[in-house]
Order: C-alpha cells, then structure tokens, then sequence
C-alpha cells in the first residue's frame, strides 16, 4: 500500500498534462452551457457604461497582447458592441508593446465589421500604439494631440472629426483599459487618481485579486475579472441588447461564455490534484511515522 | 566624478520638474523665462512629457543590439547551439525589415484597405500570436503539476491558503453554485438570497483579499516613494554603475 | 489554410515541450524572441518616432527643434555599446530613470498610499454587516501593515496582531492562486480551441 501511495505521489507530470488537456479539450469539443450568474464588480462596469450619455466619447485602452488574449479578447468584444449598441463614440490606443497595438487593430476592424453603420474617424477611430507608459498617459491629461499627432493609418490629428475639440480626458466620458500587467494599475492610480477620469478595468484573472483594492477605493468604477468576468459582460450584453444573442451563439466562435465550460472541469481537475496530492502526503507521512516507530 | 556629479544634477532636474509642476504649476521657469513668456513650470514637465515618449521608443529598442551582438558571435564560432541562433536572428531580421518596409507612407503595420494583411501583420498573426499565446498556455499544465506535487498542507496558514483557493476556485465556476445550499436575502444582504460559494467568494475577494492586496499595496507604495525620492536626491546611484571614470 | 496549418506548426512546437525538450521547441522559442524583438522595432518606428519625431521636425521645424534632443538622448542610450564613449550613456539613462522616478513617487503616494488609507477607515457605527465589514478590513490592512514594519521585533501583542496579518495574506494569496489558475487555463482554452477549431475542423472540412 505504502509503495503504492509512493509511486502514485511521485507520477509522471506528462500524465498530470495529459488529463489537464483532456479536461479542457472535452467541453471544447462538446459544449455544456452552463449557467454564468453575475458579480457586483462587473454589474459596477456595466452600469458604468450604461450611464453614459448618448454620443460621449469614450477611451478604449488596448494593454494587453497575445499572451492574454484569450482573456482580454472576449472582454474588448463586448465593450466594444456595448459602446457601439449604446451609439458612443470610441476611441481606441494602446500603451502595451508586446501586440498592443496589433490586438486593438484587430479588435477594431472586427467590431467595424459589425457595425457597417459606424463611421471610421466619425464614430469611432484607432490611434495606435504609443511608447512611454506614464508618459503618455500623463500628457494625455493636457495635450492629447502632442501624444497622438497622427491615428493608427498615418492620418493627421486634425483630419479627425471625432478627435475634433478633444484636448485632454476632460472631453471623455470614461476611460476601459483592458490590461494584462501594471498598465492597468497606472489608469487607476494615476489617470483617476491625479486627473479624475472614470476609469473601468478589464483585467486578467491573474491581476484581478489586486484590483479588488482599488474597486473599493474608488480608483476604479468596475472591473472585468478574467474570462469569468467577460462571460458575466455578455451575459449583461445580451440580457440588456437581445439582438447579440446571435453573435454569442456562432458555432465555432470562442466566447467567454463558452470557454467557461471548460473552466468549469479545469478548475475541477485542479482542486482534484490539490486535495488527492494532500491525502497522499498525509498518508506518506503516516508510514514513514510507523516506519520510524517499528 | 565630474560626470557622475553632472548625471546626478540631470536625474534631479528630470525627477523634481514633475513634481515642481505639480505643486507649482504656474510658477516661471526662470532661466527659460525671460525668452518664452509662458514657459512655466508645468509647459516645462509637459514637454518633457512629450521627449520621454520619444526616449521610451528608443530603450525599447535597447536590447535588439545586444542580442544581435551575442548570437552574432555565436554563429561565427559556431558554438552549441548556433542553428537555433539563426532562427532567433532570422525572425528579429525579418520582423525588422517588415516593420521598415511598412514605413511608406502605402504600406503601414496593418491592414491593407482591402483587408489583406501587410508582410508585418501577417508575420503578427500568423507566427509571433500563435507562439506568444501557447507559450503562456504552456503555464495551465505547469501549474497542475505544481497544484499536485507541491501544494501541501504543512501548517495552517497553509491551510488558510488552500482553503481559500478552493473556496475561490469552486465559486467561480457554475459547478460552485449547483453544490451549494441557497442562503437567504437576510443572511446575504443581496436581494433575492445567494449561493453560499459564490457568495463567499464574493466576501472573500471584497474584504480580507482586498484588505491583504491594501496593506500589500500601503507597505510598497512607501518603499518604492522612499526609493523614488533618494534616487533623486542622488542618495542612491546604483543605477550608474560602478563605472571608475568621472 | 496555409496560414492555419503554419500557427498550428508553431503551436504544437511549444507544446511538444510537454513531452520533453526537443530542437523543434527549441527552434519555435529562438523563432519567438527574434520575432517579439522586431515587434519592437516595427511598432517603435512606425507609431512613435515617424509621427512623434520625424513628422513635426520636417513639418515644423521652428516649433519642434527641441525633439532632436529628445533624438539625441535615445540615440545617447545605444553609446553604451561603443567602449570609448560608453560613459555618455549615463547622461541619458540619468535623464530617463530620473523622469520615471519622478512620476513615480507622485503616483505612489497620490495614487495608491492615500486612496488605499481612506478606503480602510471606513465607518464603524452599530452592530450591522457594513459595520462588522469595514472593521474586518480595517484591522486587515493594519495587520498587514504591521507584519511588514520589521523594524520592531515581532514579539508579543505586535506579534501576535502581526500574525493576524499573516492570516489575511494568506486569504489574499490563496484567493490569488485561484484566480491565477482561471488565468491559466483561460490561455489554454484559447489555444485548443484554435486548434480544433481554427485548424482542425477547417482540416475536416467542417
């Protein structure tokens, strides 16, 4: 039994990889649809939205990349078709290096392709990428035009018409940065905090848990947390906007909502090796215990 | 000495003019003053502003000479390993050359007009994406691994830990709702009742993590402002070096 | 689909580190850090030195020479890969640490120690749930501070009232374990999906 015990704790990882693949494959390959219920912090980033008055313009921070893009990306979706739905006026940059700039180009022309009815550099237009972090985001607060002198096209600041009387965060509404690292942080404790611009944070699951402190501290309006907190976002989408129902249901298509599915089993699988590693080890510790006292 | 004292004065000017201005914004910038009526101090940390996006662009690029320098050489002496230093130099080259090419004022680092993908989005999506996003799916395995050999319940903070993970993980997922026992609005405060995991995961993310991730965030801020504040009095000049000259 | 089949190459490459370490893994990881190195030059030329520098020094040159110092600090950090002039590249990252530094210690203090300090004292005032909340995180955060003051020996009261603060860290942790592990497997959802139905599926012809 003892040996047993000991092989079994000691098992090959490639086995552990094997059924971790496995639990995320099967709801992939066959869909559960499992119920998502809502969470305050992102009802708080919904309603933020809903708040705002018809024809504002809002800031759309793209400050996350490839590497969390299966997060970040159903998060952009919905935010996008909320502003859309809700006939605001976006404008998108990005502060991240590392495919910023590339996600919110894709982000934007899929959203674009939406939406026929959306004018490019009327309802909506894509600065591009900028360098400096802080930087940017503090002269932002004065002279928006000194950071973006051209859009993502090359296209110069004044032939702009949505950026047209745009000086600074005092001509937006609200400002969602979807972010995978400290970016997200700096909207808050530096945007909000030293220029008071309403600041919604769409995070991934591994900085959620720290932006908790700066919900509450009134830094942050709402927060998306993870691929949980998108599926919540689209469940609000659709409940809110029935005519995205569609969009959520194209086979093939990977949404937030779906991917909960296998989160469902993953998280399962995870628990399972955590509680099954601990009884082995308490079971090891039990024969070697008998072991020293034989 | 003479030019470790000159870069010290040029990390306190640089340092102290953002927070002069925002103290003091309307306040003249004397030297400058006299020749540009409205340079004050806040035009002043604004224009700084303005040069410092352009320097982040050049330290981005920083380590690009350094790489190239090393596997460079590497290929030369055709040291172990060199064929996978070819691979890493032909992708930066030719991600290079397309970000070079998307500089004419037809091309860009997008998407034609047509929706084709110029040479720089194509290598974007169709090679950097893909390897960028399976390396970090990489970590899912890793980390069940880990939750297995590793996670043990050695004492009980660590058992306050696993608890809370469990709690957390559970209560996130629909499976949490469908094993728990309905509470009522009286117990839960929310209208309507709740389910007892989601609605503690709820509790725990809204106070005692949010009290944890607080008292974390207090504790470094202050480190990291009294840091700030020695590096520009010149009190700390590791980031010099410990270069002999000057 | 040639594309496809290309990201699906390059996605089983990485994970064939899953078996074990092997030259096509170690092909696809030197492919990854080059290509991510020329992003960076990509993105740093076409969005911010072509319109940031370039442009308004050759459409207004009056009203913008003060950028070719900005250009000349940039181009002072490379200086550190020639010997005989290496030492000049301490004026410029002088410069630019002394900027960061700068906006750092205003957003530290503004942005985080204040705000974070308000929202932990918040009302206590009967025997109610908001009450019994906002002392539970009130004495959370003191806790907390208390166990990082290590200039006073963790004995006694302090002690104790330091290991409270140990407790709530470790809640924090545990509940960011878990999210963490969403995070994860979030990442591994996106890419088995790709691959079954990005790739694998359009291989099928469904």
């Amino acid at each position: 039994m003892a040996d047993i015990v000991r092989k079994l704790a000691a098992i090959d990882p490639r086995i552990i990889y094997l059924v971790m693949g496995l639990a995320v494959l099967f709801p992939i390959l066959v869909p559960i649809g499992l119920r998502v219920t809502i969470t305050p912090p992102t009802q708080s980033a919904f309603d933020a939205i809903e708040k705002i008055a018809e024809g504002s313009r809002v800031l759309v921070s793209f400050d996350y990349g490839p590497s969390t893009s299966a997060e970040n990306d159903p998060m952009a979706a919905a935010i996008l078709r909320h502003c859309f739905a809700r006939n605001l006026k976006v404008v998108s940059i990005a502060l991240f290096p590392v495919g910023g700039d590339s996600v919110a180009r894709d982000q934007m022309l899929l959203a674009a392709k939406e939406f026929p009815d959306k004018k490019d550099t009327v309802d909506y237009v894509n600065l591009g990428y900028k360098d400096g972090g802080q930087a940017p985001m503090k002269l932002m607060a004065t002279d928006f035009k000194a950071v973006f002198p051209t859009d993502a096209a090359g296209r110069p600041y004044d032939s702009l018409p949505i950026m047209q009387d745009v000086k600074s965060y005092k001509d937006f509404a609200i400002a969602e940065t979807l972010a995978t690292g400290i970016i997200g942080e700096w909207w808050a404790n530096l945007v909000n905090a030293q220029f008071h611009l309403d600041v919604v944070i769409g995070a991934t699951a591994v900085s959620a848990p720290k932006y908790y402190a700066y919900l509450n501290s009134g830094n942050a309006v709402g927060l998306i947390g993870g691929l949980k907190g998108a599926s919540e976002y689209e469940k609000l989408l659709v409940e809110k906007y029935p005519q995205f129902e569609g969009a959520y249901k194209q086979a093939g298509v990977l949404t937030a909502t779906k991917g909960m599915d296998a989160q469902n089993i993953a998280h399962l699988a995870i628990v399972f090796f955590i509680l099954i590693g601990n009884v082995f080890y308490v079971l090891m510790k039990r024969s070697r215990r008998a072991g020293d006292a034989a | 000495m003479m030019k470790r004292r000159i870069a010290l004065i040029l990390t306190f000017i640089a340092g102290s003019l953002g927070l002069f201005a925002f103290f003091f914004p309307g306040v003249p910038l004397f030297p400058v003053w006299p020749f540009v009526a409205t340079a004050n101090f806040k035009s002043a940390s604004d224009r700084l502003d303005t040069w410092m996006v352009i320097v982040a662009g050049f330290a981005l690029t920083l380590g690009v000479v350094n790489v190239v320098q090393t596997h460079g050489r590497k290929i030369m002496r055709q040291e172990k390993g060199w064929m996978y230093s070819v691979a890493l130099l032909g992708g930066l080259f030719s991600m290079s050359a397309a970000g070079i090419y998307g500089l004419q004022p037809t091309e860009g680092i997008g998407k034609y007009t047509d929706g084709t993908s110029t040479p720089f989005d194509w290598i974007f999506g169709n090679i950097f994406f893909p390897l960028q996003a399976t390396m970090f799916a990489l970590l899912a395995f890793f980390m069940a691994s880990a939750a297995y050999r590793a996670f043990r319940i050695r004492s009980f903070q660590a058992t306050l830990l696993l608890a809370a993970a469990v709690i957390v993980m559970l209560g996130r997922i629909p499976f949490g709702e469908m094993i728990s026992p309905h509470l009522s609005e009286s117990i839960t405060g929310t209208p309507g009742g709740a389910y007892l995991l989601p609605w503690l995961t709820n509790w725990i993310m809204d106070k005692p993590n949010s009290a944890g991730q607080s008292g974390i965030i207090i504790g470094a801020a202050l480190g990291a402002a009294a840091l700030s504040l020695r590096v520009i009095l010149g009190l700390e000049t590791s980031y010099l070096g410990q270069g002999k000259e000057g | 689909m040639i594309q496809a089949w290309i990201a699906a190459f390059l996605t089983l490459a990485i994970m064939s580190f899953l078996y074990k370490d092997n030259p096509v893994f170690r092909f696809a990881e030197n492919l990854f850090a080059g290509v991510s190195l020329g992003y960076f030059v990509g993105i740093v030329l076409n969005q911010t030195l072509k319109p940031n520098l370039y442009t308004p020094l050759v459409t207004d040159f009056r009203g913008n020479w003060d950028l070719l110092i900005a250009g000349g600090i940039g181009i002072l950090l490379y200086f550190r890969y020639i010997p005989k002039v290496a030492w000049m590249s301490r004026f410029a990252l002088a410069i630019y640490i002394g900027y960061y530094v700068g906006v750092n210690m205003l957003q530290k203090l503004q942005g985080e120690v204040l705000p974070q300090m308000q929202s932990a004292l918040k009302p206590i005032n009967g025997f109610n749930a908001a009450s019994l909340n906002n002392l539970i995180v009130f004495i959370g955060v003191l806790a907390v501070l208390c166990y990082f003051f290590f200039s006073k020996k963790h004995e006694g009261a302090f002690g104790r009232f330091a290991t409270l603060g140990i407790w709530f860290l470790m809640v924090s942790f545990g509940a960011a374990f878990g999210y963490t592990v969403m995070g994860r497997v979030s990442l591994l959802i996106g890419r088995l999906n790709f691959l079954v139905n990005g790739w694998l599926m359009h291989l099928l012809g469904r």
